[in-house]
């Protein structure tokens, strides 16, 4: 892979020479198997759950989590796609659901320009096949309901995933746009959880776990 | 004082900026040291990026104890649905303190406590204190964001991430409440204050 190279995905509050000077040094120490966080504080000090599904498992530097991630948005783009055209769902409904489709579609464009700047290529498009890898039950849904609860299904997946890449992710550009992009997949969660009447915010701490 | 004045005023979101000179100055001078060919030269151990943790996660305490005092203060404007609401985000906000002062304290910091008082606008209806509270959602969404890559430790990059996404969900669920578009963008940002 092409040296890693600063890259901008997004506006840039944190865009700065000191960050820029941060992610070096960050990069350094990490490639020396240091790492400026070497006393780990411990987890159990805070009520994350470790144990998260994660679909970057098998990721491991910044352009392998981010190929990954690229599919999940591509899979999701699909799954609200055949949502829409299945015929199920209420024209209000649909057009939520058309919204969160654009969304997911503006994380995939952002994350694949982010991927080609650092040298990378952007992953295989995902196809309709590949929905059931990430969250089951679209192709056994029957009403407007079951269509939200495998879309909870398939946006917990996603935030689960962008948890674990957080731990991972070395570029500090891409840990803020992953962050921005998760915290919009959980507000897609409140919008698909109160349409079927369940808690829209059941815990302090969205880590896409149920 | 108004609600942008607050903001800009008090909250922490400029603390971030600052720390991050603190944090920085300890990155470099790990970095400057692991770089030395001199051998006997002392490599920096993890204590700095310990202290530069924990300077974050107080600051970040200081926007969640202000906002648990936001809700406890808001509460009596609150009515029905949305007086529960107040009250189950204001416990989640608690959840997160605790949850930030644990790890400050594991890191061997010790915990800023919440002021005596806090000088919030006035807040004259239900309306009035859910703009506020997306205004402090919105603030602390930010701060965290630009909090994010300073943070040197992977599980604690993760459990930010884990509460961002929980102020979004707030943020979502309010404006819901004033009856306006919940998920305005693609990206969440939060606010700059």
């Amino acid at each position: 892979m092409a040296p890693r190279e600063r890259i901008v995905v997004a506006d840039g509050a944190a865009d700065t020479a000191q960050i820029a000077e941060f992610e070096r040094d960050r990069r350094e120490l990490l490639r020396r198997g240091l790492g400026l966080g070497a006393a780990v504080i411990a987890a159990s000090s805070i009520p994350l759950l470790l144990s998260v599904r994660n679909a970057f498992a098998a990721s491991s530097g910044d352009a392998e989590i981010l190929s990954s991630a690229i599919h999940l948005e591509q899979v999701a783009v699909l799954a609200y796609e055949a949502a829409i055209n299945g015929g199920l769902l209420t024209p209000a409904f649909a057009k939520v659901v058309g919204r969160f489709r654009d969304h997911e579609r503006e994380h995939a464009d952002t994350l694949t320009t982010a991927l080609t700047d650092l040298g990378g290529t952007p992953p295989a498009k995902a196809t309709a096949a590949d929905i059931d890898g990430v969250a089951k039950g679209l192709g056994d849904a029957r009403s407007q309901a079951d269509v939200a609860s495998f879309a909870i299904e398939l946006e917990m997946a996603a935030i689960a995933a962008y948890l674990d890449a957080h731990r991972r992710l070395i570029e500090a550009k891409l840990l803020q746009t992953g962050a921005s992009i998760m915290a919009n997949e959980a507000q897609h969660l409140v919008v698909l959880r109160q349409a079927v009447k369940r808690d829209p915010v059941p815990k302090a701490f969205e880590t896409g776990q149920a | 004082m108004d609600i942008d004045g607050f903001l800009r005023d008090s909250l922490s979101r400029r603390r971030f900026f600052h720390m991050s000179g603190v944090s920085l100055a300890g990155g470099s001078a790990v970095f400057l040291t692991a770089c030395s060919d001199d051998t006997k030269t002392p490599v920096a151990g993890p204590d700095e990026s310990d202290e530069a943790d924990v300077e974050i996660l107080n600051s970040a305490l200081d926007l969640e104890l202000m906002a648990v005092a936001a809700y406890k203060t808001g509460a009596a404007k609150l009515n029905g649905e949305v007086l529960a609401v107040g009250k189950l985000f204001l416990e989640q906000e608690q959840e997160h303190a605790d949850g930030l002062m644990a790890a400050i304290k594991d890191a061997g910091g010790k915990p800023n406590r919440a002021k005596a008082s806090y000088d919030f606008p006035a807040l004259g209806s239900q309306t009035d204190v859910l703009r506020f509270a997306i205004d402090l959602e919105n603030t602390a969404i930010a701060a965290y964001i630009d909090a994010l890559p300073k943070l040197g430790e992977g599980d604690l990059r993760a459990t930010a991430a884990a509460i961002i996404s929980n102020e979004a969900e707030h943020v979502a669920v309010l404006l819901g409440a004033l009856g306006e578009e919940q998920v305005p963008d693609a990206f969440v940002v939060g606010k700059v204050a």
